[in-house]
């Protein structure tokens, strides 16, 4: 028993940074019917600045606490603005181009980061400082918790339900639902559309750093190429949850993680790769638009 | 009349660019095939510095046969289609032997390319399978995986008497047959092998089999896989409170392995051929030195050191043997014995095996301090 909920817990850690990430593919998606391939590099990208930042700050006689809040702030607003550059010089000119156009460019886009990313840091891997978060563990009836893990899930839950208020409750949330369902109807409605996408982009990254500056703290790797690895999972979160539904995002990265964990435990590790996707299909087989994805009547 | 002296111009221009081509053969050319970029950048640049400065010290004695020697580099990305690339690339360029490359994928794959070229190639990578293919052009500059096996499996029952064992590997082909090697060696002296797991290299999320290992309370876990995941391994195996002791295959041994695990690195055992700066030989020494001043650094791991002594295998086979003929070549080094190496005596057998050299276990303290706490013999 102490055995499955420790896999509980381990599930629910890389969960919700799945979810964070998946936020970011599920929305562009909703407004733009987009998949935007390049979210996971910004996710890595995000990594690298955060240890950049945090490297600078400790030199900078500040408490840690202080160094933290800087690192979350500076590479959130960064790599917001980096989502929104990223829309702009990638997607907006090709916005009346078929998809399958939209899409090679997302591709483009994912590799030029990529290797930005190598050229700027190198090649080698980097390694996150071990200390980040105080380093305490908690021993509950044989189940080992640390205090990385617990700020990870406390963190991406206020985070999405901030987000799940803000679409649902605010003004700016309301015109984002409108043009996910029509965009040439909230157009007539005198929303601004190009400020809608804008908003997504700078959301989806947002949450996306978030992410990937967990993955730094967590896992303390980083190398260049990981932001294929976390795109690839959180996207089949999403298409799992139902692509372009919010809490369905949520929902799908949870459930990866936690379905991850209990093959890679009980079933077979080198095998949690390969059943990820087999339950994808079985989804997919089952309910086409994912477990929280609404029917969408097909436009004539 | 003017038609037919326009076409002596052309034929006799051809001639003179074919030729000069053909004939600007004043270089021997030495291939490097290694990671340059990539996971194990580091290592694979360590093998171009090296093998770089050998060749500047060989021109600046005069070179060999009359002819300076050239450096091509090929970055392999430590991957089997990029080994295949590379392979292809440099025989083309009309290289006379290749050293590299670091790890054993891309060294596989780049084997038969070489052999039907005609192209000598010396490697460090320690998969067994390298010199089982009966290869004529292929000579490996360390040890094979077996040899480590054998060392790894007395160290861990023999010495350390540890009666639960956990065997982790990734996929690649060196830590499988490490992986497979060492179960033998350890079923061969009654060793009990409680679980034999399989990790994705680069996954980073190790909870899941870590947690399923935990449950079954073994003694040590032994890991054959690169530092970029042994780190992390130990890291998690600690932080969810598995008491079992940590033993790194060679591949671990990397000082990136201690920035990852932290705090974790104590107690750690790796078991490795000796470290650079420990190599008693005055030819270690002196490469040593001339690599820092050079480069402003040490080499990267003992890896560079294997792959340098590979070169300076070559280098002499030429020189005794007067050729670049690789068939001569090949002979020569198939007989070569007691070669003053850098990493110690260098003989080659039959098969391009090189003969004798010696594993250590290392115990990290200080979190990044080496004693030595077995040796055979």
């Amino acid at each position: 028993m102490e055995i499955f909920l420790q896999q509980i817990v381990n599930g629910l850690a890389i969960g919700s940074i799945y979810a964070l990430v998946a936020i970011g593919y599920t929305m562009v998606y909703g407004v733009m019917k987009l998949i935007n391939f390049a979210h996971g590099d910004l996710v890595a990208l995000a990594a690298y600045v955060g240890l950049t930042v945090l490297m600078q700050a400790f030199g900078m006689h500040i408490t840690n606490l202080w160094a933290i809040i800087l690192m979350f702030v500076i590479t959130a607003l960064f790599i917001s603005l980096c989502g929104v550059v990223l829309e702009r010089l990638a997607y907006r000119p090709l916005r009346k181009a078929p998809r399958l156009s939209a899409v090679v460019s997302a591709l483009g886009a994912s590799l030029a980061i990529e290797n930005g990313i190598m050229l700027i840091w190198g090649p080698n891997i980097k390694v996150f400082p071990s200390n980040v978060f105080p380093n305490m563990r908690w021993h509950i009836s044989g189940v080992v918790i640390n205090s990385t893990q617990i700020a990870i899930l406390l963190l991406s839950v206020i985070l999405m339900l901030a987000l799940y208020i803000f679409i649902n409750k605010t003004k700016i949330g309301t015109a984002i639902r409108a043009t996910a369902i029509d965009q040439d109807a909230a157009k007539l409605m005198g929303i601004n559309v190009n400020g809608i996408i804008i908003a997504i982009f700078a959301l989806g990254s947002f949450l996306g750093s978030i992410g990937g500056l967990f993955i730094g703290i967590y896992y303390r790797e980083l190398y260049f190429q990981m932001g294929w690895i976390y795109g690839l999972n959180a996207f089949i979160a999403a298409i799992i949850g139902g692509i372009g539904n919010i809490p369905g995002a949520m929902l799908g990265g949870m459930l990866l993680g936690i379905f991850n964990v209990l093959i890679a435990g009980y079933v077979s590790n080198s095998w949690s790769e390969a059943l990820t996707f087999v339950l994808l299909i079985i989804i997919l087989i089952i309910k086409p638009t994912g477990i929280l994805g609404e029917r969408v009547a097909e436009k004539v | 009349m003017k038609l037919k002296n326009l076409l002596w111009v052309v034929v006799s221009l051809v001639f003179v660019f074919v030729s000069s081509s053909a004939f600007a053969a004043g270089v021997i050319k030495i291939g490097v095939q290694a990671p340059i970029t990539g996971s194990f950048a580091n290592e694979g640049q360590g093998i171009d510095n090296a093998v770089k400065m050998l060749v500047a010290q060989q021109n600046a004695k005069g070179g060999l046969l009359g002819k300076k020697l050239e450096v091509v580099t090929c970055d392999d990305e430590g991957t089997a289609v990029g080994g295949a690339i590379c392979a292809r690339k440099l025989v083309n360029n009309g290289v006379v032997a290749v050293i590299g490359s670091y790890s054993s994928t891309p060294t596989e794959s780049a084997e038969p390319i070489y052999a039907r070229a005609g192209v000598l190639q010396t490697s460090d990578a320690t998969a067994d399978s390298l010199t089982k293919h009966g290869y004529w052009t292929f000579f490996r500059n360390s040890c094979p995986n077996s040899a480590e096996a054998t060392f790894t499996a007395d160290f861990l029952v023999k010495d350390k008497h540890f009666k639960r064992i956990v065997v982790l590997s990734d996929y690649s082909s060196y830590s499988t047959d490490l992986a497979d090697a060492t179960i033998a060696a350890l079923k061969k002296i009654g060793g009990n092998v409680i679980y034999y797991g399989k990790i994705q290299a680069g996954s980073q999320n190790f909870t899941p089999i870590l947690t399923k290992i935990k449950s079954m309370n073994p003694d040590v876990i032994y890991f054959c896989g690169y530092y970029t995941d042994g780190g992390l391994i130990r890291a998690q195996e600690v932080s969810l409170g598995i008491k079992a002791a940590f033993v790194g295959g060679d591949s671990n041994d990397n000082p990136e392995f201690f920035k990852l695990a932290g705090k974790a690195s104590n107690g750690v055992y790796m078991i490795n051929v000796p470290r650079p700066d420990i190599l008693p030989y005055p030819l270690a020494k002196e490469f040593l030195k001339d690599y820092q001043a050079r480069y402003h650094m040490m080499p990267p791991s003992i890896w560079t050191l294997f792959n340098a002594d590979g070169l300076r295998a070559i280098m002499y086979a030429i020189e005794k043997t007067k050729t670049t003929d690789t068939k001569k070549l090949a002979a020569f080094l198939h007989n070569l014995k007691d070669f003053p190496g850098i990493t110690g005596p260098i003989t080659f057998t039959k098969d391009g095996e090189r003969a004798g050299s010696r594993f250590m276990a290392y115990e990290i303290y200080n979190n990044n301090q080496y004693k030595v706490v077995y040796k055979e013999d």
